[in-house]
């Protein structure tokens, strides 16, 4: 195991034991499952059972891409400010970034005008690189970088090839620490290792722990037994990072920043369109508060561990109630609850007014949501606020962290949830049953999705609110715009089919889900399905009697 | 040894090929992959190629494997043997290729094997340390070729297939295919483009009966103009793509002498359309003439469009490119090709051509070869100036100050259906996209 680049002493000896190079899966480290599909109450049994009830070993016979590690790593690292990032692999590893890149400047100057836009650097591993091994293109990726662009860090996400050949970026980046200016940070987030797309959040903070956080600790002379004091101090002035995650907008964080400012706290955003030096600073604050379970557990409970700061992991502001949840969970951190209160009972009643006629509106209309676990949930809870009804929740994954905002949810017995990273052919399957007058869903599936003829609103978005109050007003007069014309995806659904065969529609949606922890009878209807290639006569139970309209 | 690219202008092997598969309608790829192959590359080629989309099954919609560390170990050919029977149970398509990534590459399965056990599906090996998007667009194209194009006895007069604009690569592929088709014909030509405005896996089926293969790219679809000469005994010509009047007259001239055609007929046919052309072009020429319109220009695109706009805005547009830059990896040899087509500018104009992939190596190319500024008291700068390049030069023209079109990939900026910069109506349009990039901005 090697250490951070540039080594450490003192403290830092200490941490090198506890961080490895790179992190485990989350199917390992979480139990972490990407396949179910039937009624909550179900998914909630399992998930209420000992390991996930083996939620984490189930498997699909077919599969759609959707992302990796590598992709959603670069996702997070090319929003860094003053940042190189260099995709270490072949030149297609790193196409994914070619998405971004029209928006990247332009998001970054809303958190410093003076930002530039995105760089990255390939490198561009070809079959000589296979056979020899890819460190020395990596070398010269590095320099380049330093010496072209002098960024104040190097961020080296790696793929499967280097992965595949043994590369050890870790140990090149350490050798090369002292001939860079900037910090060097070490990403290993290549594709093949895990189903969980999520475990990049680890994988990137891990490295930004390795790279920057210990690099910065080193330098400042913080020291675990000197914490207590500094917080102390810290706590007066009420210093709060908000990790804040790729699905926010600046929108997003402007309304956290005015909720938590009523509360007498000051907001440091990391990491999302953060800059390195925004990992020193972070150091300094009194709480660290996740706005979604999902993406930071594995960097707030280290700092919690290793520099005292304790941290809050519980809902996701999005809709009042989950908002009212946040707001109170930190108040109580800082004995400020009475000013919670008060700022949520005058928040209630502004947005009930403004809310009103667009629940008469609104009122009825059924939503099937689809995203991250979190967020889908919180999301599901705020439109029924809005007088929506739930036809359905897919989830890209399920884990521990959905349990606070899952079991707040009642979403009634027969409610189906899917557990899938996309894959829209369930998805394709589940809305022809149930129908919904509105999709509200995660972005990739935009293609497929249109071909349903109904209205799309995105589950996040870059140019919009959709945390705090501001953000549920905002869902509601985009949800009532948005129904009151849908023709271009009708249109879609009328000229141009969805590439399914009309048998699979015949079928049930967990047909083709492997599910080895399913209970006895459910999993034989399920191999019946599967050995038949045809419609089971009887479907999960829950399913045939519920009161959607297959 | 390739080297290291500052901001790549192209995807992998997989990303040409699948490129490629979005082209033809009802056509369904299998990845052989991590879960994240598929997906990054459709992220990377919707944006770079002006908002190409998924189409039919792309997008997260692509049938993919999805291997893990578990088939890094064992070997993942019996999941793709599941994925392709569920695949032909759940997908409706017309055809069925299974590509694969780096990875299943390097731990040996044989997707080539795998696939044969079912009937009709095809298979094409497109690890992105084989080569780029170009390359792989070859490969897939080549494995239909031999693979999927059944062989014809006879030969049809007269008719030529038309491969070397790359989808997606190519944002504006489809539109020139439908412009190359219109001018062929006008000269007697039948032509099958593949994968052009309403043809369709039947008429790839039917490619073998051409007697001819034109390929539009001096450096792209070696592979597959090779196949079909093997395969289907089709001979090929190199005819590159033409942009504007001059370079269609002598392209249709190429083609013409190939089949023998009388050049009086193929003036002829020009007649109407050179009245056509210079009808709308004349529109420009007040202002052009009245404010000078005159232009330096500095092109960066791939080795499709670098020699062709460049030239179009010598030779028609009266403007004088100083420098183009190629962006992509090329041979000795295809360097070569391309020189020579930067050489025969009438009047005699010869831009500095420089071959570098790297995003701000332009900058430094820019700076080689126009004088700096020294502060002197009269200096004459590189003004005014135009940048027609890609995304990636937006910046370069913010910070000179000067105009700028972006036309190779990639074209995030813009959204692009049926637009076409080939031949004569492209050449149309290029010109009111250039003159429409310095207007506002004179």
């Amino acid at each position: 195991m090697a250490g951070p680049a540039g080594g450490g002493q003192g403290g830092s000896e200490e941490m090198k034991n506890i961080i490895e190079t790179a992190v485990p899966g989350r199917e390992e480290r979480l139990q972490a499952g990407t396949a179910f599909c039937g009624p909550c109450r179900e998914l909630k049994k399992r998930l209420g059972m000992k390991n996930n009830g083996c939620l984490n070993q189930c498997g699909r016979r077919f599969s759609q891409t959707f992302g990796c590690q590598l992709t959603l790593s670069l996702g997070m690292l090319n929003s860094l400010r003053r940042t190189v990032v260099i995709t270490h692999g072949p030149v297609g590893c790193g196409f994914w970034s070619l998405g971004g890149v029209a928006s990247n400047r332009a998001l970054k100057q809303l958190r410093d005008p003076g930002s530039g836009g995105l760089i990255w650097i390939s490198s561009n591993l070809d079959e000589a690189d296979v056979i020899g091994g890819g460190e020395d293109k990596l070398r010269e990726a590095v320099i380049y970088a330093d010496r072209e662009f002098r960024p104040e860090a190097i961020v080296v996400a790696s793929s499967c090839v280097p992965a595949l050949i043994g590369d050890d970026v870790d140990s090149i980046l350490e050798d090369m620490a002292a001939s860079t200016a900037a910090d060097l940070v070490a990403v290993n987030c290549e594709g093949f290792k895990t189903k969980l797309m999520a475990t990049a959040y680890d994988a990137v903070y891990n490295g930004l722990l390795k790279g920057l956080t210990w690099a910065r600790e080193r330098e400042s002379g913080l020291l675990p037994g000197r914490q207590a004091d500094r917080f102390n101090q810290a706590d007066l002035d009420g210093l709060v990072n908000v990790f804040n995650v790729g699905s926010m907008s600046r929108a997003d964080e402007v309304e956290i920043e005015r909720l938590l400012k009523a509360l007498d706290l000051t907001v440091n955003f990391i990491p999302s369109y953060a800059e390195p030096n925004d990992f020193r600073k972070a150091l300094e604050a009194s709480l660290n508060v996740s706005v979604c379970g999902t993406h930071d557990d594995y960097y707030l409970t280290y700092v919690q561990d290793k520099f005292g700061i304790p941290c809050l992991i519980d809902t996701m502001p999005i809709g009042r109630k989950a908002t009212a949840r946040w707001l109170r969970k930190i108040a109580g951190h800082f004995k400020r609850e009475a000013a919670a209160e008060r700022l949520i009972a005058r928040e209630d009643a502004d947005l009930d007014r403004a809310l009103r006629p667009y629940r008469e509106y609104l009122r009825g209309k059924r939503a099937y949501v689809s995203g991250g676990e979190v967020r889908i949930f919180v999301t599901a809870e705020a439109l029924r606020d809005l007088g929506l009804e739930l036809a359905g929740l897919k989830a890209h994954h399920i884990d521990a962290f959905a349990r606070p905002v899952f079991d707040d949810l009642d979403p009634g017995d027969d409610l189906y949830i899917n557990v899938a990273s996309q894959q829209p052919f369930e998805q394709a399957n589940l809305i022809e049953r149930f129908k919904p007058d509105v999709i509200v869903m995660h972005s990739g599936g935009g293609n497929i999705t249109a071909r349903h003829g109904r209205p799309v609103l995105p589950l996040f978005g870059q140019g919009n609110t959709y945390l705090g109050y501001a953000g549920l007003f905002e869902m509601a007069c985009r949800l009532k715009r948005l129904l009151a014309n849908y023709s271009f995806n009708r249109n879609m659904k009328k000229y141009r089919p969805l590439p399914y065969r009309e048998e699979w529609y015949q079928k049930e949606p967990f047909a083709y889900i492997v599910d080895p922890g399913a209970g006895p009878a459910a999993s034989v209807r399920a191999d019946q399905a599967i050995a038949a290639g045809k419609e089971t006569s009887g479907a999960r139970d829950g399913m045939a009697n519920s009161d959607h309209q297959f | 040894m390739a080297g290291i690219i500052d901001r790549p202008r192209f995807g992998c092997a997989l990303g040409g090929a699948l490129g490629l598969l979005r082209a033809i309608p009802r056509a369904v790829p299998i990845l052989h992959a991590p879960a994240g192959c598929g997906y990054s590359v459709y992220i990377g080629l919707n944006a770079g190629a002006g908002y190409y989309g998924g189409g039919y099954c792309g997008s997260t919609s692509a049938p993919s494997s999805n291997v893990v560390e578990k088939e890094a170990v064992f070997g993942g050919e019996e999941r793709l043997r599941e994925q392709i029977a569920s695949t032909m149970e759940i997908m409706d398509g017309d055809l069925y290729v299974v590509l694969s990534s780096c990875m299943v590459e390097m731990i040996g399965d044989d997707i080539r094997s795998a696939a044969r056990i079912f009937p009709g599906v095809l298979a094409t090996p497109t690890p992105s340390f084989h080569g780029n998007s170009y390359h792989g667009y070859d490969l897939m194209l080549e494995t239909l070729i031999r693979d999927y194009v059944p062989e014809q006895a006879g030969k049809k007069p007269r008719s030529v297939n038309v491969i070397g604009l790359v989808p997606g690569q190519d944002a504006f592929y489809k539109g020139n295919l439908r412009e190359i088709k219109r001018l062929l014909a006008l000269i007697g030509l039948k032509a099958n483009t593949l994968i052009g405005e309403g043809e369709s896996l039947e008429d790839i089926r039917r490619s073998a009966e051409s007697e001819l293969t034109l390929n539009l790219s001096d450096v792209y679809g070696s592979l597959s103009a090779e196949a079909f000469k093997e395969k289907h005994g089709i001979p090929w010509l190199r005819a590159p793509l033409p942009v504007g009047y001059l370079q269609t007259e002598k392209f249709l001239l190429t083609v013409g002498e190939y089949f023998g055609l009388d050049r009086e007929m193929i003036d002829q046919a020009l007649q109407r359309e050179r009245e056509v052309y210079f009808d709308y072009l004349e529109r420009i020429s007040d202002s052009y003439n009245d404010l000078d319109f005159q232009r330096y220009g500095l092109v960066v695109a791939d080795a499709n469009y670098a020699p062709a706009v460049t030239a179009f805005v010598a030779e028609e547009l009266g403007w004088l490119p100083r420098l183009t830059v190629v962006t992509d990896p090329l041979t000795g040899e295809q360097r070569a090709r391309l020189d020579s087509r930067f050489e025969t500018f009438e009047p005699s104009i010869k831009p500095e051509v420089r071959y570098d992939g790297n995003a701000s190596a332009v900058r430094r190319h820019l700076a080689d070869t126009w004088e700096r500024n020294r502060n002197q008291k009269y200096y004459e700068a590189l003004s005014p100036l135009i940048v027609i390049g890609s995304y990636f030069e937006k910046d370069l023209a913010e910070q000179l100050k000067c105009s700028y079109l972006p036309l190779s990939f990639p074209v995030n900026s813009r959204v692009i259906f049926n637009r076409a910069y080939a031949g004569l109506s492209g050449g149309l349009t290029l010109a009111e996209d250039l003159f429409g990039a310095i207007i506002p901005g004179r």
